[in-house]
């Protein structure tokens, strides 16, 4: 518990660029990040926190229930990761899909297919479902 | 006579009988003699625990390293000794580095918030820790002993022991048992890791295989891996050695792994064509009128001389309507007279010839008929197999009656139990017959086996005929067919059974 203080600490005096995650008021173990949800289960840090999309995202590896294909969040989890290095990880898959490693098949299929017009269709989800609200 | 001289009689009468059944014949090595000889240990877990540990302290006395860690090398090496010494001596760092007990690149310490400190962070809970209270693998990245403990209860709670990896980022640097024990809290948790462990061991044993009985915790032995079968003596339960799974001989693992899948596949195809169609068995006595009805009432069949309903009750195939007295075969539904003579032919599939110039829909239909032949004798043997065994329990009740009538002793009427089991035996093997021939090519070969499947299925209805009608004074009859059974078995298996 004391690891977990003192990374949300560390998280709100130094965010990471370009993310916002904030602690919930009544749950310490829960994080609203921008469209997304964080939460550290019971065995935080030797398990790995479990991690949502709250709005529709048009992405290889991100399914339609916001679920997401990254191997940290599996079996690649190391206890040595933190929240901050989560939230950098996700960054990073969300600029640079894998469609070869797909959750979303027909999602992947035209970004292989075409990128453009997928990349097209995700700005629109963007503006329809995360910035509509 | 006194009870003890009784007794004394009856084993000498067993020593001359039994023992030296086959006296005359020279002692031969019983492996050339019974195609299925198998040798196997049946081990208990301190047993195996024992054989695993001697191993173990081998290996650290040849190599000089702590058993804990030889424990490991056997472990990812499939306890190849041999193999390990020699790739040891070799090159060792080699060697530790590929099971993942030395990392990669060379240690580095962990710099990250120790400027000007005095005392070291744990990274992962991100309190001090003071140097004996931290601990690290080969690889150099250190944690709390907390922290490390916290990690194994939550590693051991999802199944894993040996696999155990370091906690650092992408570190895949494993966790041996002299590293993680001692940090575990709880004695029940220390327990659990020796127990997954342990399976671990077994399952990366070449020699080794749990007993698939359930709940029980025999580990089998064998010198070479071979799919024969195997009798666990805890439990009783039979299997082959090499898959695990029902024993099949004289058909191979992947033969019967492809034939139990297409049956699951196909069965209720299967089912839905043999319900919808009366035409299942083409035949001579097709002609004679509706000859088996299916579905719910799979033991009734009409028989094909007077037309009376006839239910089956036993496991023979050789029926006899109690009504006309016409012997037929449940099977084909065909004449006796024509299975007991030389040609058998019921086990045998007749493919038409000229196939390859039928159409793709007729190609189909045969295919499908033929597997629906094999099939249907396949599924015909396992129910006979069930109601021999409840032939069993009406022959103890028979044996009781006789003797209780005074109609001989108990020792006279156990040979019908020894034909029982032997008919069992030898309907097993015949049963699983059917796949072998199924995937069989045509040919001489196939001709061959089918033919002797022929002659083994006709004895075993014989046999299975005389045991349900025996009488005391069949006895010596019945000890004849035994023999005959057994002998058209071990010829099939001896030219049959590759493993």
């Amino acid at each position: 518990m004391i690891a977990i203080v003192m990374e949300t600490q560390r998280l709100m005096a130094e965010p990471v660029p370009g993310i916002s995650a904030v602690p919930d008021e009544t749950n310490a173990r829960y994080f609203h990040v921008v469209v997304a949800e964080l939460f550290l289960p019971e065995e935080y840090p030797m398990s790995a926190p479990k991690v949502r999309f709250m709005t529709k995202i048009y992405h290889p590896n991100i399914d339609k229930l916001g679920r997401i294909c990254l191997d940290i969040l599996k079996d690649k989890w190391s206890p040595a990761l933190q929240i901050r290095t989560v939230l950098l990880s996700i960054q990073a898959l969300l600029s640079a899909p894998n469609p070869d490693d797909p959750l979303a098949n027909d999602v992947a299929e035209l970004w292989k297919v075409n990128e453009s017009e997928a990349i097209r269709i995700a700005r629109e989800w963007t503006r329809t479902y995360a910035m509509g609200n | 006579m006194s009870d003890e001289e009784m007794e004394f009689s009856d084993d000498d009468y067993d020593d001359y009988y039994g023992g030296e059944y086959d006296g005359d014949v020279d002692h031969v090595d019983p492996q050339k003699n019974d195609p299925e000889y198998f040798h196997v240990a049946c081990l208990t877990d301190t047993e195996v625990e024992r054989l695993l540990n001697e191993s173990v302290e081998q290996l650290s006395n040849s190599i000089q390293v702590t058993p804990s860690l030889a424990k490991l090398l056997l472990h990812m090496y499939n306890w190849n000794q041999i193999e390990i010494v020699a790739g040891y001596r070799q090159d060792c760092h080699k060697m530790l580095t590929s099971v993942h007990i030395k990392p990669a690149t060379p240690p580095q310490q962990m710099t990250n918030n120790q400027q000007g400190e005095s005392e070291a962070t744990c990274p992962v809970c991100l309190a001090p820790m003071s140097p004996d209270y931290a601990s690290h693998l080969t690889c150099g990245h250190t944690f709390c002993k907390d922290c490390w403990s916290m990690h194994f209860e939550v590693q051991i709670k999802q199944g894993m022991s040996t696999g155990i990896e370091c906690m650092g980022n992408s570190c895949q640097v494993l966790a041996p048992e002299d590293f993680v024990v001692p940090l575990l809290k709880r004695p029940r948790l220390k327990e659990k890791y020796q127990q997954y462990a342990f399976s671990d061991y077994v399952r990366s044993h070449p020699q080794l295989r749990f007993c698939p009985g359930p709940n029980c915790n025999i580990v089998i032995q064998a010198k070479e891996c071979r799919a024969k079968r195997v009798t666990c003596t805890a439990c009783k339960s039979q299997f082959c050695y090499k898959c695990g799974g029902d024993y099949h001989a004289p058909t191979d693992c992947e033969t019967i792994r492809c034939w139990l899948t297409k049956c699951a596949d196909d069965s209720e195809t299967a089912n839905y064509i043999s319900a919808h169609t009366k035409d299942v068995n083409i035949d001579s006595f097709q002609a004679v009128g509706p000859c088996k009805t299916v579905g719910e009432y799979e033991e009734i069949a009409y028989c094909p001389k007077c037309h009376i309903c006839i239910e089956k009750n036993g496991g023979c195939n050789h029926m006899q309507c109690f009504n006309c007295k016409h012997d037929f075969c449940w099977m084909c539904l065909g004449c006796w007279k024509t299975h007991g003579s030389e040609y058998y032919e019921c086990s045998r599939y007749k493919e038409n010839p000229n196939i390859a110039h039928e159409s793709a829909h007729a190609q189909a239909r045969e295919a499908l008929k033929k597997y629906l032949h094999y099939y249907e004798r396949w599924e015909n043997h396992s129910k006979s197999l069930k109601l021999e065994e409840e032939t069993l329990a009406k022959i103890r009740e028979r044996i009781q009656n006789k003797v209780m009538a005074g109609t001989g002793t108990w020792i006279d009427w156990q040979y019908l139990l020894d034909a029982a089991a032997l008919l069992a035996r030898c309907r097993y093997t015949l049963q699983n017959t059917y796949p072998f021939a199924y995937y069989l090519e045509s040919g001489p070969r196939k001709d061959l086996f089918e033919y002797q499947q022929a002659q083994l299925e006709a004895e075993i209805e014989n046999l299975s005929w005389k045991i349900e009608r025996a009488e005391m004074t069949d006895r010596g009859d019945l000890e004849n067919q035994m023999d005959i059974v057994e002998k058209r078995r071990t010829t099939l298996l001896t030219d049959f059974l590759q493993v």
